[in-house]
């Protein structure tokens, strides 16, 4: 009870904090927004069949939105000095990285509740609502690599905080990193926006899933399992 | 019986040895005052005590635990009151002690809260974002979130920096309220404050300790002059 106790209280801390100063939310919306914007007029959407490449535009918004909010996730225990305030109190450090997550999943989720509507008006001739049976699986390969990209994000980001260049390291290390959440996310947001399915790229949304699922549950679990060394190097 | 116990502690930062070899133990209930030159290693060895910061080599006891096997253990019975007062400048007074205390594992927070914030006098501003305090004020509530879980062994790294002599009358109030039951390590410049406070005292050069006496068994000069030199030699 106490390590959940700990864990809300983290992570509420992590919500209260972005809720007064606004830092990460507003600078990934802003950057979001602004991509889209750019690739509709790159890409004159208006003219062009965009649905092939639907999946990788958005993941590529997303992607370097989500990496904006996680150079930011540990910048109050940085600048503020709390970190050694985190570490000296009593709690497994496998807590603090769960609750540093799943502040950046919410953060990371929110701007995509805000981005994915426009980007369908933007982009989708045949938007994934007209197809309801679309809708659970496009929303949850994004669920997946989002808990893929804050998971290994927010392991990234600690390393990064601890030296001077952070703004360079998470892109260096954490894009390679997550090459393996990114191509099944692009192959199931194009499959389910792209209008009817056929049976090789449902099949082949299937397989995405499972290897989201497969490399969600291995990072997961062994940065939870590391992260004491992490934090303490 | 020794409430602290540090056996050829050694810390590294890559080729730069920062600590060697010390060894020294503090009894349950005293008080320790370290003196050095800026960059002798003293906030190091209060970050390894602290389980801040992890030693390259060396065994710590504190409270008859072993850093590294029971460091959870550890983190509850100890405290560290720091020139950085370890507080989040956009939560209130309240929120930041009401954060230390949930994660502590606190029983009767919002008491335990009041109490602390009435005794560091920053009651009425307990609604108040920390951004908004002074320098003095900010550390008086560092004090408070210190003590929010009852520590056993309290670390101080420099705690009178930058406090108002008003600021400095509370600290020394409130570890004169505390002390009997409590064991102390304090990292200081200030030659006066810390031998007034303390029951012995140590120097530390170049990561190396060069002086470990009991208060009573040195002379205030003596030490004085040693003191001296070693902020020459490091300068």
């Amino acid at each position: 009870m106490l390590a959940l106790r700990q864990l809300w209280a983290i992570l509420k801390k992590d919500i209260l904090l972005e809720l007064r100063t606004k830092e990460m939310i507003v600078s990934m919306l802003l950057f979001v927004m602004l991509t889209m914007v750019i690739f509709n007029y790159a890409f004159e959407a208006e003219k062009n069949d965009l649905t092939t490449f639907g999946g990788g535009l958005l993941w590529v918004a997303f992607i370097f939105t989500s990496f904006l909010g996680l150079n930011r996730s540990f910048v109050h225990e940085k600048d503020e000095g709390c970190l050694d305030g985190l570490l000296l109190s009593p709690v497994d450090r496998s807590i603090i990285y769960i609750a540093k997550m799943l502040g950046n999943l919410i953060f990371i989720s929110v701007v995509q509740i805000a981005a994915v509507p426009i980007f369908t008006i933007f982009f989708i001739r045949y938007p994934y609502y007209i197809y309801w049976s679309h809708m659970g699986p496009f929303l949850l390969g994004l669920v997946l690599a989002s808990f893929g990209i804050a998971g290994v994000g927010t392991f990234v980001a600690t390393l990064a905080a601890n030296t001077k260049r952070r703004d360079l390291l998470l892109p260096i290390l954490g894009l390679p990193l997550l090459m393996p959440v990114l191509a099944p996310a692009v192959i199931i947001s194009g499959a389910m926006m792209g209008g009817e399915v056929s049976a090789r790229a449902a099949e082949l949304v299937g397989t995405s899933m499972q290897i989201l699922i497969a490399y969600d549950i291995v990072f997961f679990v062994v940065i939870a399992l590391i992260y004491d060394y992490v934090l303490g190097e | 019986m020794h409430d602290i116990e540090v056996e050829n502690l050694n810390k590294s930062f890559g080729r730069r040895r920062v600590l060697k070899k010390v060894s020294f133990s503090v009894n349950k209930g005293g008080f320790l005052s370290i003196f050095g030159p800026n960059g002798a290693g003293k906030t190091t060895l209060v970050k390894i005590l602290s389980t801040i910061e992890k030693p390259s080599d060396g065994r710590v006891v504190i409270s008859q635990m072993v850093l590294g096997e029971d460091a959870t253990e550890i983190r509850k019975r100890i405290g560290l009151i720091s020139h950085n007062p370890l507080l989040y400048l956009d939560l209130s007074a309240y929120e930041n002690l009401e954060f230390y205390g949930t994660l502590y594992g606190v029983s009767g927070i919002k008491e335990r809260a009041e109490e602390l914030l009435d005794k560091v006098e920053l009651t009425h501003r307990r609604h108040d974002m920390v951004r908004t305090f002074s320098k003095g004020m900010a550390q008086r509530l560092a004090i408070a979130r210190a003590l929010m879980h009852k520590p056993d062994i309290l670390f101080l790294d420099e705690p009178h920096s930058g406090l108002d002599p008003h600021a400095v009358d509370i600290l020394d109030g409130l570890l004169e309220s505390i002390r009997g039951n409590h064991t102390f390590i304090m990292v200081t410049h200030d030659l006066e404050k810390g031998f007034s406070l303390s029951d012995s005292v140590m120097i530390i050069e170049d990561g190396k300790i060069i002086l470990h006496k009991q208060k009573d068994e040195i002379d205030k000069d003596e030490f004085r002059e040693t003191y001296r030199q070693a902020v020459r030699g490091m300068g």
